[in-house]
């Protein structure tokens, strides 16, 4: 017993001696339980709380759209019959992928809508409203609109805003009723499911008939997770006759899932990440601090052994230590994460969009806490051990300190230049150990830190990074031509206004079936790519013949596809050849992309004239800007005059304007190609024709792909630029203690070294230049490092290649390294207390 | 005539200990001159030890003046007197104070590189010096710990005396060394004395104290005495000894 208290006097005797030491490892214990438990608790709680929310709509688990006009009551037959489905909800949904719509705050975003009725919405689901404008004020409302509780949570609407669709220039007020529990469609990757009144959607049902704005029929069942989607497409398709290549949409409750957990599940792998490294650089401490202090107390082991104390019990006294800094770490780590609940669930909740109900798990915590608590104890016990080495004789003798006769490294004989940097890394090899702790340290916390440093200069300008990513030119305006028109007379007429710097002929992206294949491949068409700026392969070229085609590296990964084989293509019973010439990485369509020739696209699609001009605009000019330069030279859009009411003027101008009307009708919504008129009234004859139509839409994707990624962008920039905070903290307090540790062991040389003459900033400098090799060795290393993770990253996340810049790994390097030397200089501040008399009168 | 090297005005020095001052070192006025071998005495507590450190810049006094030949050194920060003292002071301590890390002549370059940059011919230096002071070319390479305690405390010396410094100061450097090792290391001081040097050095050796030309006796914190010999060898042994033992007795050593 009594010996027991002289243990664990020693033990808070050294913690007492080495606060800071202590702290450090009361910090880096607690940030990784912290970190750790974060992970734990919250990787469990993401999957509950969609699942908890889906369940709490009452939503079916898939709903397939048809698109209008190749659906066949066959298929709601297949599903009762061949796959014993009981119940099953046919119901009308209007798509509109790309939407223009105005902001309660005026900005103009783009999002992917289906709308519903409350009918509807009311048979898929339960229509499980949050918050609301009283019912009263809600009857008043004459265009109402649902929203999902994303728009609530994420996007901060609030009931009574004004949200305002754009359809071809028309703006489509709507007051914002409230909001509601969506099981499926509820997510800015996918599409965003809003209730709207049957007479707004009977308006809309009418003006929907491009290929992005349309009418879908939908069939609502609960076909669980594993629900053969492919065969039941191509039962559908054998027994209808129809091509649905391109026709249906599939939301499910598994992708909903993926795609909605997919960024939060990014933010914990990394949290994860920082967490090992904590891990790591707090039993990196944990060993140099041992070492230290067995080799600081050596004669003091010596006495205690001489004494009677046995080698276990001295190792004891130094366990002991750990089990209460790394204990009171872990137990500090728990609570921080258990009080942090609600925050960390509101990060959920901003990530999911959904409603999260927040409970502690100090089970869980507990779980991360036991093998962190263990990770400790066995790290300080294998080192503590080492006390065994050294019988009373050497530890008296100050073991192995006495006894050096190893190779004179960097021997001063042949010094040149600054002696205090020579003198470094003669020091540095005579404490290798340590070196090579601070190695791995700096190369874990080197690696998250420029990982951080890579994404958040990735997302500094919010989606612009983003754009790169998607191997498209998605920074253009699509200008869809009415049929009849001659893409290549549009494409210079658009490339001659100003606001064009260039004008490409594309088609709109159709999707295309592949042999064998599950999944469509969404095409991307040019007459010749080197004209494209963003589309850059990863392997091989891009197609040039017509029997080429480049395929997204995700795709070609699954299908262990590459360059040299080749794919067939289906389209109405006709099977093509391709070879495949180049992979490239992109996040479009989820990486399953074919980019294919204007002369290999008809090939498989000879009838296609779905032309589209690819404006790519001048400098500084807006997407608004060019729409209504376009207007003032094409007169509009076919669907915008379509659907124009009201013209005011004389009365040859009301003909003309009626005249217009009807011919954009006859041409967006019937495929009329030519349209000739003339009214007789009196003797005056009012006549026009088609020829000034030759516009059916404009598009903007960059609008789109800001509203689907921003909030990731921000939340990302936000999440890394903290990471690269607490990386520089945890960097700092190892250097630091390193630093300080050194100096307290090295007092003796330190103070003889002062004796000669050299001053306490040399000595500094000396400390600070020691471990500089090994630092910058490290984040060479780190670099590398970050590299491949960033590439693995994107590659894995989004099927996608990431460039690194390197100008940047090269600053943070650079900075990093000088914030190293910084700390290691400030750390070993230290020397400066060491008085050379103390040292000769010691 | 010889010049004055070292100089004090008033030096006072204190230390506080737990709220109560201890002053050591009490107005004392003192001139060293440029060849002088000086040792300090005095009994244990009389300030030896503090003295010397003082006037090396090893210390800053309390009060009063230390003057370097003509510059003042005691209103120095502890850079300062780093760098005064690299280029003007040489040290020899009792416990020697090798760097356990470095070999022979690395512990030698070491004091030497931080004031002179040509390496090759401090290397040549320095083994010269090395083998003068009686080591052999194969004891260069060797560790502090592979060396006896005399052979440690000649690398110590070579060590103070590499940059020429002004003032050779030594604190009871026979302190721990048996009688034979003793004296090839005072017979070393003899030799450096003799070359020119300055030599100020703290003992309570009186077959040390003979060594040098000018004894000084030190008592609570002032010079009791002061007693003069010319220097060592040019004088009977026996005669010197009697006369340093009288006044060392007369001191009440």
């Amino acid at each position: 017993m009594v010996t027991d208290m002289k243990i664990l006097r020693l033990s808070l005797f050294n913690l007492k001696k080495n606060k800071r030491e202590a702290l450090a490892i009361v910090f880096l214990t607690a940030v990784t339980t912290l970190m750790l438990s974060v992970v734990a608790v919250n990787s469990i709680k993401t999957g509950n709380a969609f699942y908890d929310s889906f369940k709490a709509s009452g939503s079916f688990d898939r709903i397939i759209l048809f698109e209008e006009g190749t659906y066949h009551d066959d298929f709601y037959d297949i599903l009762k019959d061949e796959y014993g489905i009981g119940e099953i909800m046919e119901d009308r949904y209007l798509v509109s992928a790309s939407t223009d719509v105005i902001e309660p705050d005026g900005n103009t975003l783009s999002y992917n809508l289906l709308f519903v009725t409350e009918k509807t919405e009311r048979r898929i689901e339960d229509f499980v409203k949050a918050e609301q404008l009283p019912e009263d004020e809600i009857a008043n409302l004459e265009h109402p609109i649902w929203m999902p509780e994303n728009f609530s949570i994420v996007k901060k609407y609030r009931p009574g805003d004004v949200f305002t669709v754009v359809q071809n220039g028309k703006k489509y007020p709507f007051t914002v009723a409230g909001f509601y529990n969506s099981g499926l469609a509820s997510s800015d990757q996918l599409f965003f499911k809003c209730i709207i009144p049957d007479s707004d959607f009977a308006l809309f049902s009418m003006l929907f008939h491009t290929s992005f704005s349309n009418t879908w029929t939908g069939l609502a069942f609960d076909g669980g997770e594993d629900f053969p989607y492919r065969a039941y497409m191509d039962r559908c398709m054998e027994v209808s006759g129809e091509n649905l290549r391109s026709d249906y949409n599939d939301f499910n409750i598994r992708s909903e899932h993926n795609i909605e957990v997919q960024f939060l599940n990014i933010f914990l792998y990394l949290i994860a990440f920082l967490g090992m490294v904590t891990m790591a650089s707090a039993l990196f401490m944990i060993r140099h601090k041992i070492s230290n202090d067995i080799e600081d107390q050596m004669q003091q082991i010596g006495v205690l052994e001489a004494l009677g104390y046995r080698s276990g019990e001295i190792s004891a006294a130094y366990l002991f230590e750990y089990v209460i800094s790394g204990g009171a770490g872990a137990l500090l780590g728990g609570i921080l994460s258990l009080l942090m609940t609600p925050l960390m669930d509101y990060g959920i909740k901003m990530l999911l969009g959904r409603e999260v109900s927040g409970k502690a798990q100090p089970l869980l915590v507990i779980l991360v806490m036991i093998p962190v608590m263990l990770l400790v104890i066995l790290f300080a016990l294998q080192k503590a051990k080492t006390v065994k080495k050294y019988p009373p004789v050497v530890a008296l003798r100050r073991g192995i300190r006495t006894h050096h006769f190893g190779k004179n490294l960097f021997p001063l004989t042949s010094a040149k230049g600054n002696i205090n940097i020579r003198l470094a890394w003669k020091g540095l090899f005579h404490d290798i150990r340590s070196a090579a702790g601070i190695g791995i340290c700096v190369i874990l916390s080197g690696t998250a830190l420029l990982f951080s440093v890579v994404t958040f200069m990735f997302f500094k300008d919010g989606t612009k990074g983003l754009e790169s990513m998607q191997s498209a030119d998605v920074d253009t305006v699509l200008v869809s031509l009415l049929p009849g028109v001659d893409p290549y007379v549009a494409r210079e007429e658009i490339e001659a206004m100003p606001e064009v710097r260039k004008a490409l002929v594309t088609y709109n992206y159709e999707y295309q079936m592949i042999k064998g294949s599950d999944t469509t491949g969404m095409a991307i068409v040019y007459d010749d790519f080197k004209d494209a700026e963003n589309i850059r392969p990863y392997v091989g070229r891009c197609p040039e013949h017509d029997n080429e085609i480049m395929l997204g590296l995700r795709r070609a990964k699954n299908e262990n596809l590459n360059v040299g084989d080749s794919i067939i293509l289906t389209n109405d019973g006709m099977e093509k050849d391709y070879i495949i010439t180049g992979l490239v990485g992109s996040m479009m369509n989820g990486g399953s992309i074919l980019y294919l020739t204007s002369d290999g696209y008809r090939r498989i699609d000879p009838t296609s004239r779905s032309y589209v001009i690819s404006a790519y605009l001048a400098d500084g000019v807006s997407d608004e800007a060019f729409e209504e330069a376009m207007n003032a030279r094409f007169g509009g859009t076919a669907k915008d005059l379509s659907t124009r009411s009201g013209a005011g003027g004389s009365l040859e101008d009301q003909i003309h304007a009626t005249a217009e009307e009807k011919i954009a009708a006859l041409m967006s919504q019937y495929g009329v190609t030519n349209v000739d008129y003339a009214i007789r009234i009196g003797d005056r004859m009012i006549s026009g024709n088609s020829r000034n139509f030759i516009i059916r839409e404009i598009r903007s994707w960059r609008g789109n792909i800001k509203a689907q990624m921003e909030p990731m962008a921000n939340l990302t920039k936000r999440f890394t630029l903290l990471a690269m905070v607490l990386i520089a903290l945890i960097v700092a307090v190892i250097l630091m203690i390193i630093a300080s540790s050194n100096v307290r062991r090295q007092r003796r040389s330190l103070g003889i070294m002062k004796s000669m003459g050299y001053s306490s900033k040399d000595l500094m400098q000396q400390t600070a230049m020691k471990f500089m090799p090994v630092i910058v060795v490290s984040m060479i290393l780190a670099s590398v490092c970050c590299v491949y993770i960033n590439k693995f990253f994107w590659s894995a996340l989004f099927g996608t290649i990431a460039r690194t810049d390197l100008l940047t790994i090269l600053v943070t390097d650079l900075l990093m390294t000088l914030f190293c030397y910084f700390v290691t200089y400030i750390g070993a501040g230290k020397i400066k207390k060491i008085s050379v008399t103390e040292l000769m009168t010691e | 005539m010889a010049s004055s090297i070292l100089r004090t005005e008033k030096l006072c020095k204190s230390f506080s200990n737990i709220g109560v001052q201890q002053h050591v070192i009490k107005n004392l006025d003192l001139e060293i001159q440029t060849g002088d071998f000086t040792v300090i005495m005095g009994s244990s507590g009389s300030g030896k030890s503090t003295l010397l450190y003082a006037l090396s810049g090893m210390d800053k006094p309390t009060m009063g003046k230390v003057f370097f030949a003509d510059t003042q050194i005691q209103d120095f920060s502890n850079d300062e007197l780093a760098v005064f003292r690299r280029g003007n002071c040489g040290f020899v301590f009792q416990s020697v104070y090798l760097l356990e890390n470095q070999t022979v002549l690395d512990n030698v370059l070491t004091g030497a590189l931080i004031v002179q940059k040509n390496t090759p011919a401090l290397v040549k230096k320095a083994q010269e010096l090395l083998l003068q002071v009686g080591l052999h070319e194969e004891d260069f390479q060797k560790y502090p710990n592979q060396l006896s305690g005399g052979e440690a405390q000649r690398v110590g010396i070579v060590r103070a005396i590499i940059n020429d410094p002004k003032i050779l100061f030594a604190d009871e450097p026979t302190g721990q060394l048996n009688s034979s090792s003793s004296r090839d290391v005072l017979d070393i001081f003899t030799k450096i004395h003799q070359s020119g040097q300055s030599i100020i050095m703290v003992t309570h050796d009186l077959k040390t104290a003979l060594r040098g030309t000018r004894v000084l006796y030190l008592r609570d914190g002032g010079i009791e005495g002061e007693y003069k010999m010319c220097a060592y060898g040019e004088d009977d042994l026996k005669t010197r000894r009697a006369g340093l033992q009288k006044f060392l007795d007369e001191m009440g050593w």
